[in-house]
C-alpha cells in the first residue's frame, strides 16, 4: 500500500507533540480530502432538494444522489432499487426488524437466530421487540478462544431452521471474521442478514453470490461521512414490505382514507436525505477502488499478523479473538492491573496513539470474556486498536512501545 | 493527569470493603460499565464510616478514596457544601478551594470531558444517598 499521508490532512496533527497515531479505525476513519472537496464543492455549488423540483440545482442534485446509488448498487453487485439510503447501520437494522413485524414476517412463535457477539445494534432491537411481539429470539454461543464463534456453534441450530438469522460478518471486538459463504450453507431456508459494518471497509462483499436477503453498513467507517448508511434488500422483499417512516417522497397517491406508495426504493426513504452525505460517500467508494479491495485486505491482514506478534510479546497482555488468520483489522486486549481507560488515556497523552477503551455496545459479549479470562480483576471493557489503510508497522511499534512503557509506569 | 497522588490514592486499600449496617448504594458510569456500591454510616447527622466496593478506573478509583477521606467525620451539611464545590470545580467554574483539601489535586479533570464521568462516579453515588435522606 503506498503512503496516503498527504491524503488524510489529520495525520499531520501533533497530540500533545507526538504524531497522531490513529487506530480507532472500527468507531470510524478519517475522511481523505477528495470526499471533503467533493462534499463542499457539492454544498457551494449544485445544492438543493433532491426528487421535487424541477429548476437546475435540483435536478442536479437529484443526478447527483441517483449517481451515488448506482455507485453503490455496482459495489455491492446488485440493482439501485434494491439500495436504500439511511443514516446508518443502526437505522438500517432497526428499519428491517420494525418493518418486519409490520409486514407480517415475524409473528408470535417465529424464531430469530443471532449471535453472541452482536454490537448491540444487531441486539437490542431484535431482544426487545421479542418481548412486544412474542417472537422468540435464540443466540450463537461462541466456544472457540475468547468469544470465536466456531464452526460447531453455528451447526448446533442447523435442525433448529430458524426464520431469521441476522449475524455480524466481523466482530466489532473480536476482529473475528465469519464466513457467510459457510453462514448460509447451514441455513439455506432462513432469511439472512448480515451487519457488515465492520467487514465492508475491508472487503468486497457480493450480495448475489452470497445469497444475502438483508446487509446493513456506515459510510463513516469506510471514509465517508457520518449519518449515511446503506439497507441492501432483495427486491422480492422490499417488494412486500410495509415501509418503517412514512411521510414526504415515499408516498404515490395520499387521499383523507387511503395511502399508495412510491415505486422503490423511495417506498422507504422518507424525508429529505442526507444527500451531500450520500454523495460524499459515493466518492469514498471510488477512493476505496481505486485502491482496490484486494490490497486494502492484504494490507489490513500484514498489519493484523505484525501487530498480534508484537502485542502477544507483552507479558500480562490479554488478547481476545481468535488470534488465526480470521482475526482481522480489530484487536481487543487488556494490560493486567490498568483499567482499559487508564492505558487508552495515556497511550493518547503520552504517545499520541488513538485507541478505543470501553464495552465497545457488546456488553453480552464482555461477560463472555469476563468468564474466560485469566486476569485478576476484569474491568468489564477493554481496550481495542483497529487498523485502516493509511496506517503501517512503525504505528503498531508505537502501540506496542506506549504499552510497555505504561506496564512499567504502573509497576504491573 | 496522572500525577503521583493521584496514582497513590488510586491504589489505596483502607477504603476498600464492605460496610455492615450502613446505607447502601450502587452507581454505575453507563459509558464504560464501571459499577460502584457505597456503604456510608450515619450517626446523628454525621458520617462516622464510609467504605466503597467495586473495580475502576485509576481516576474513578482515586477519586471515590478521596471522597471518602474528605467525607468521614463530617456532618451532612458539610459533605453537601463539599459536593457542591466538587460539582463546580469539574465544570471549571468557581469553587471554593480551601473546602476541597487534596481534591483540588484532581481540579484538572476540567480539561478532560470523557473522563468527567469516571471522576464523577462515587460523587454522582453519594449524591443519590445525600438525596435519599433528604426525600425520607
Amino acid at each position: 500500500m503506498k503512503n496516503l499521508w498527504d491524503d488524510f490532512p489529520a495525520l499531520s496533527r501533533k497530540i500533545n507533540g507526538n504524531r497522531l497515531v490513529y487506530l480507532d479505525n472500527a468507531a470510524t476513519t478519517l475522511k481523505p480530502k477528495s470526499v471533503i472537496e467533493n462534499i463542499s464543492h457539492f454544498y457551494l455549488n449544485n445544492f438543493a432538494n433532491v426528487h421535487r423540483a424541477v429548476h437546475t440545482l435540483s435536478s442536479e442534485s437529484t443526478l447527483k444522489l441517483e449517481e451515488a446509488r448506482e455507485i453503490l448498487a455496482s459495489f455491492l453487485n446488485a440493482n439501485g432499487e434494491e439500495i436504500i439510503f439511511t443514516s446508518g447501520t443502526t437505522m438500517s437494522i432497526n428499519m428491517i426488524v420494525e418493518s418486519f413485524i409490520r409486514s407480517g414476517f415475524i409473528k408470535e412463535g417465529d424464531n430469530v437466530l443471532i449471535t453472541a457477539i452482536e454490537h448491540h445494534a444487531n441486539f437490542v432491537p431484535w431482544v426487545r421487540l421479542s418481548k412486544f411481539f412474542g417472537f422468540s429470539v435464540h443466540f450463537i454461543k461462541p466456544t472457540g478462544r475468547f468469544g470465536t464463534i466456531e464452526e460447531k456453534d453455528l451447526l448446533k441450530f442447523k435442525e433448529f431452521n430458524p426464520k431469521i438469522v441476522s449475524v455480524t460478518a466481523h466482530s466489532n471486538v473480536t476482529g473475528q471474521v465469519i464466513d457467510i459463504e459457510q453462514l448460509r450453507k447451514i441455513f439455506p431456508n432462513s432469511i439472512l442478514i448480515v451487519d457488515a459494518a465492520q467487514l465492508m471497509p475491508h472487503e468486497k462483499i457480493d450480495v448475489k453470490s452470497l445469497d444475502i436477503d438483508f446487509l446493513a453498513f456506515s459510510a463513516h467507517k469506510m471514509l465517508g461521512p457520518s449519518g449515511v448508511g446503506i439497507l441492501y434488500a432483495k427486491k422480492e422483499h422490499l417488494e412486500n414490505m410495509e415501509p418503517f417512516l412514512y411521510g414526504g417522497e415515499m408516498i404515490d397517491k395520499v387521499s383523507f382514507d387511503n395511502v399508495t406508495f412510491n415505486e422503490l426504493p423511495y417506498k422507504f426513504e422518507a424525508g429529505t436525505p442526507n444527500i451531500a452525505g450520500i454523495i460524499g460517500f459515493g466518492e469514498a467508494i471510488k477512493y476505496l477502488e481505486t485502491l482496490g479491495f484486494d490490497n486494502i485486505k492484504n494490507h489490513i491482514c500484514s498489519l493484523t499478523t505484525y501487530a498480534l506478534k508484537k502485542l502477544s510479546e507483552i507479558k500480562g497482555l490479554e488478547i481476545y479473538g481468535p488470534m488465526d488468520e480470521r482475526h482481522q483489522g480489530i484487536i481487543s486486549f487488556n494490560l493486567e492491573g490498568v483499567h482499559p481507560h487508564d492505558l487508552a488515556h495515556l497511550l493518547d497523552e503520552k504517545f499520541g496513539v488513538a485507541v478505543r477503551s470501553g464495552h465497545h455496545c457488546a456488553q453480552p459479549l464482555m461477560s463472555i470474556l469476563k468468564q474466560e479470562s485469566n486476569l485478576k480483576v476484569f474491568p468489564y471493557g477493554t481496550c481495542r486498536a483497529s487498523f485502516y489503510i493509511y496506517n503501517n508497522n512503525e504505528d503498531i511499534d508505537i502501540l506496542v512501545k506506549g504499552i510497555k512503557s505504561i506496564k512499567e509506569w504502573f509497576n504491573v | 493527569m496522572y500525577n503521583e497522588l493521584i496514582m497513590d490514592y488510586a491504589k489505596l486499600q483502607k477504603y476498600k470493603g464492605k460496610l455492615e449496617d450502613a446505607l447502601a448504594q450502587e452507581g454505575k458510569n453507563l459509558s464504560c460499565g464501571d459499577e460502584i456500591t457505597l456503604y456510608v454510616k450515619i450517626e446523628e447527622n454525621k458520617i462516622v464510616d464510609a467504605k466503597f466496593e467495586g473495580i475502576g478506573c485509576a481516576i474513578s478509583q482515586a477519586s471515590a478514596n478521596l471522597m471518602i477521606e474528605n467525607i468521614i467525620g463530617k456532618n451532612l451539611d458539610d459533605v453537601k457544601m463539599i459536593l457542591e464545590n466538587v460539582l463546580l470545580m469539574v465544570k471549571g467554574e468557581k469553587y471554593e478551594s480551601d473546602k476541597l483539601g487534596l481534591i483540588t489535586k484532581m481540579e484538572d479533570i476540567k480539561n478532560y470531558p470523557m473522563r468527567i464521568k469516571c471522576f464523577l462516579l462515587s460523587w454522582k453515588t453519594l449524591e443519590l444517598i445525600l438525596k435519599n435522606i433528604e426525600s425520607s
